[in-house]
């Protein structure tokens, strides 16, 4: 009798979760109303415990998160623009997941760039969830029709303005390229890549220093700046604050786009007839980038650790191959990539091509990056609309001066 | 005791001042709601922005007092400053071209004619719509690719290719301008039409006959008349300029290059974009300040110093 006991406090206290199902509130950005609702449908349909999903836009995620953490009404788990997670670590709102995360058997197969800016001061406070990697893509029925090989890809820069150069001779208001010119967001996500593949970089020392002023940055820019001055890009891109990012390729009269792997599900299910190919991001002479985008999973400082167990079991079976299933065939690619073939299996092939260029994906790390990139008048977007349309080299070089001065001094201050 | 001070040295009879004590309290019960309005919304968060501007006050984390350093730090911040500038030159050049305009607008429409209420209404009709709609619709006009006023301009043989217009600072400066003054104008006209129609008919008509021309009347006898009117719409336009955001944020999201960051839209980024919302509470009170300044200044410019 008295080992009967003893057997049962040992499984009460082993198997909390077992006691009682939990609910817990989730929130999601609105890139994620696709992937998250039917990953939580899922989940809660297996009957323990419960999620409570919450789509919040994209725009205002961050802001409504601290107001309601303010008022003490904020949700237990967040799936968070990754690049946020330092900003949200260093404010102390979240909880730390290093023991969680390294107890998982797979967490050598989690994506590496998610897990670089989930961690701060050493600790993980954010883990891997849904992923979007930067790719380049081109219109093959404009290659065709250019007298181009349809399926072969640019591999550096100057085979990207041939081919440019070539579907821009088609017509008035056929265009060679693409790109969203006054779009901080758009750009680190697919500009940035172009200089890291060539062997640059925007930050340094986990995020203490910016590195504007190198020969690659110039060298990416004056690329984009050669393009718009040959007037192979359309002269809206210099106004784009990003509306126009992935509807510009859809219309059908671009070449070529650097996008992101979102763009496959979207133009496979809007734009049938559009023949498109998907390649990677090169550098100048070859070689390849990408930018490692998407969602960390993470945990409100405040959560009460009773619902840890639940939350614990969400992540676990977001990870599983069923769950990363789920999330390959709703627009998002594996994040643990011993199960990404098997995830993306009998989905189109060109999701391989995303899968793998976010496997090597970078992020950069800043826990200011909402000011120094994303922001509509940050120091990174006001650089790169002035240097891509600039007149002169001159200018160029005053441009990406000012954004590193700027940079640092921003950086500065928030420490 | 207390009677004698509220009913002042020369005491009116006993019956009459109970009835203006009694209306007195009336008085206040009447404008209680009005004042506890103004107390929640406008001085209590007063207060708080006074509170806050005190603070290093992270969007999330904790406040720490840092007492002025805040308004020390904006006193070097090149970036408030400029856009401060921007923001006067903009009030200056719209608060022209408004009243301006609002003017000869309401100098069409004052008479008795037919078609006076179809063109009062016509011209009212922009001021009804937000200033967000207003400007999305003047960011698809302006569309380099598939909106109207690039075609419009090459038809126009204004320009030889197509022409994006928000990209460099003087044409989209003005195109805001222009913008401003269709949405705005028929609100002011409504203001200088009422002064308009106050003026006594037989002031105009006894000018005529002494032989004044148009302009001279318009100039010593409407001008003068409508002084007041013509003051609350100048005070009116003046504070709404300097408050400008809606349509900097949404045409040109403060492009090209910054150059048309309003002061506001700077509090707002300050605040909600890089969260720190102790130094955009330290921003909006210098904001404050000087919205109070221009508007004691134009108050005793154009009040009609008679009258006191």
């Amino acid at each position: 009798m008295k080992a009967l006991l003893g057997g049962a406090a040992i499984a009460a206290i082993a198997l909390p979760g077992l006691a009682q199902a939990e609910t817990f509130s989730l929130w999601v950005r609105s890139d994620g109303s696709e992937f998250m609702p039917k990953l939580v449908d899922a989940f809660n349909a297996k009957g323990e415990d419960k999620a409570e999903l919450q789509i919040v836009p994209v725009n205002e995620l961050v802001q409504k998160y601290a107001i309601a953490a303010a008022g003490g009404s904020e949700p237990d788990a967040l799936s968070l623009d990754l690049i946020y997670t330092p900003s949200f670590a260093q404010a102390g709102q979240l909880k730390d997941l290093t023991e969680f995360a390294k107890s998982l058997p797979y967490y050598d197969n989690l994506s590496k760039a998610h897990l670089s800016v989930g961690a701060y001061d050493g600790r993980i406070y954010g883990m891997p969830f849904s992923a979007d990697a930067s790719v380049l893509v081109w219109n093959k029925n404009l290659f065709e029709e250019a007298g181009l090989d349809p399926d072969k890809a640019p591999t550096n820069w100057a085979e990207i303005r041939e081919d440019a150069e070539a579907v821009a001779a088609l017509g008035d208001d056929t265009y060679g390229f693409y790109f969203s010119g006054n779009c901080g967001g758009c750009n680190i996500f697919t500009f940035m890549p172009l200089v890291w593949a060539s062997g640059g970089a925007l930050f340094e020392d986990e995020g203490a220093k910016a590195t504007v002023t190198t020969p690659q940055m110039k060298d990416a820019i004056e690329f984009y700046r050669g393009m718009v001055e040959d007037g192979l890009v359309p002269a809206g891109s210099q106004t784009d604050s990003g509306s126009n990012f992935f509807a510009a390729f859809a219309g059908g009269n671009i070449g070529i786009t650097p996008s992101g792997s979102f763009a496959i599900g979207a133009l496979n299910n809007q734009y049938p007839d559009l023949e498109y190919g998907v390649t990677y991001l090169p550098g100048k002479d070859g070689g390849w980038s990408s930018f490692a985008g998407g969602d960390n999973i993470v945990v409100s400082a405040k959560t009460e650790d009773s619902k840890m167990p639940a939350i614990q079991a969400f992540i676990e079976f977001a990870y599983s191959p069923e769950g990363q299933k789920i999330l390959a065939q709703n627009g998002s690619l594996p994040v643990r990539d011993d199960v990404a073939e098997q995830a993306l299996e009998g989905l189109d092939a060109r999701y391989m091509i995303a899968a793998e260029a976010m496997a090597k994906g970078k992020t950069p790390y800043s826990p200011v990056f909402n000011d120094l990139i994303n922001s509509l008048n940050g120091p990174w977007v006001t650089m790169l609309n002035r240097a891509f349309y600039a007149d002169s080299g001159e200018e160029v070089d005053e441009a990406m001066e000012e954004a590193q001065d700027e940079m640092q001094s921003i950086i500065d201050s928030s420490r | 005791m207390s009677d004698g001070i509220v009913a002042g040295a020369d005491a009116p009879p006993p019956k009459k001042r109970r009835r203006r004590r009694h209306s007195q309290w009336t008085g206040l019960i009447y404008v209680l709601p009005a004042l506890a309005l103004v107390t929640v919304f406008f001085i209590v968060p007063l207060c708080m922005t006074v509170w806050m501007s005190l603070h290093k006050w992270p969007l999330m984390g904790l406040p720490r007092f840092i007492g002025l350093d805040n308004y020390e730090r904006l006193l070097f911040d090149k970036s408030f400053w400029s856009s401060l500038w921007f923001t006067v030159q903009y009030t200056v050049v719209v608060t022209i071209a408004l009243l301006g305009f609002a003017m000869a607008l309401a100098l069409i429409v004052q008479g008795q004619g037919r078609a006076v209420s179809a063109y009062r209404t016509i011209y009212f009709l922009p001021v009804v719509t937000g200033f967000a709609s207003a400007a999305l619709l003047w960011v698809w006009l302006s569309n380099v690719d598939t909106g109207l006023f690039s075609p419009l301009a090459q038809d126009l043989g204004l320009t030889e290719g197509r022409v994006n217009i928000l990209a460099n600072f003087t044409p989209a400066f003005w195109s805001v301008i222009v913008m401003v003054v269709w949405k705005m104008a028929g609100f002011f006209m409504v203001i200088l039409m009422s002064g308009l129609q106050s003026i006594p008919a037989d002031y105009q008509e006894a000018a005529r006959i002494d032989g004044a021309k148009w302009l001279q009347r318009f100039r010593y006898i409407t001008m003068p008349l409508i002084r007041k009117p013509f003051a609350l719409a100048l005070i009116l336009c003046v504070s709404g300029s300097m408050l400008a955001f809606d349509q900097f944020y949404i045409i040109l999201s403060g492009g090209p290059q910054n150059k048309t960051v309003t002061a506001v839209y700077k509090i707002f980024n300050e605040s909600f974009v890089s969260f720190r919302l102790g130094y955009g509470a330290a921003l909006s009170m210098v904001l404050l300040v000087i919205l109070l300044v221009l508007s004691v200044l134009q108050l005793t410019l154009l009040s009609d110093r008679k009258d006191k």
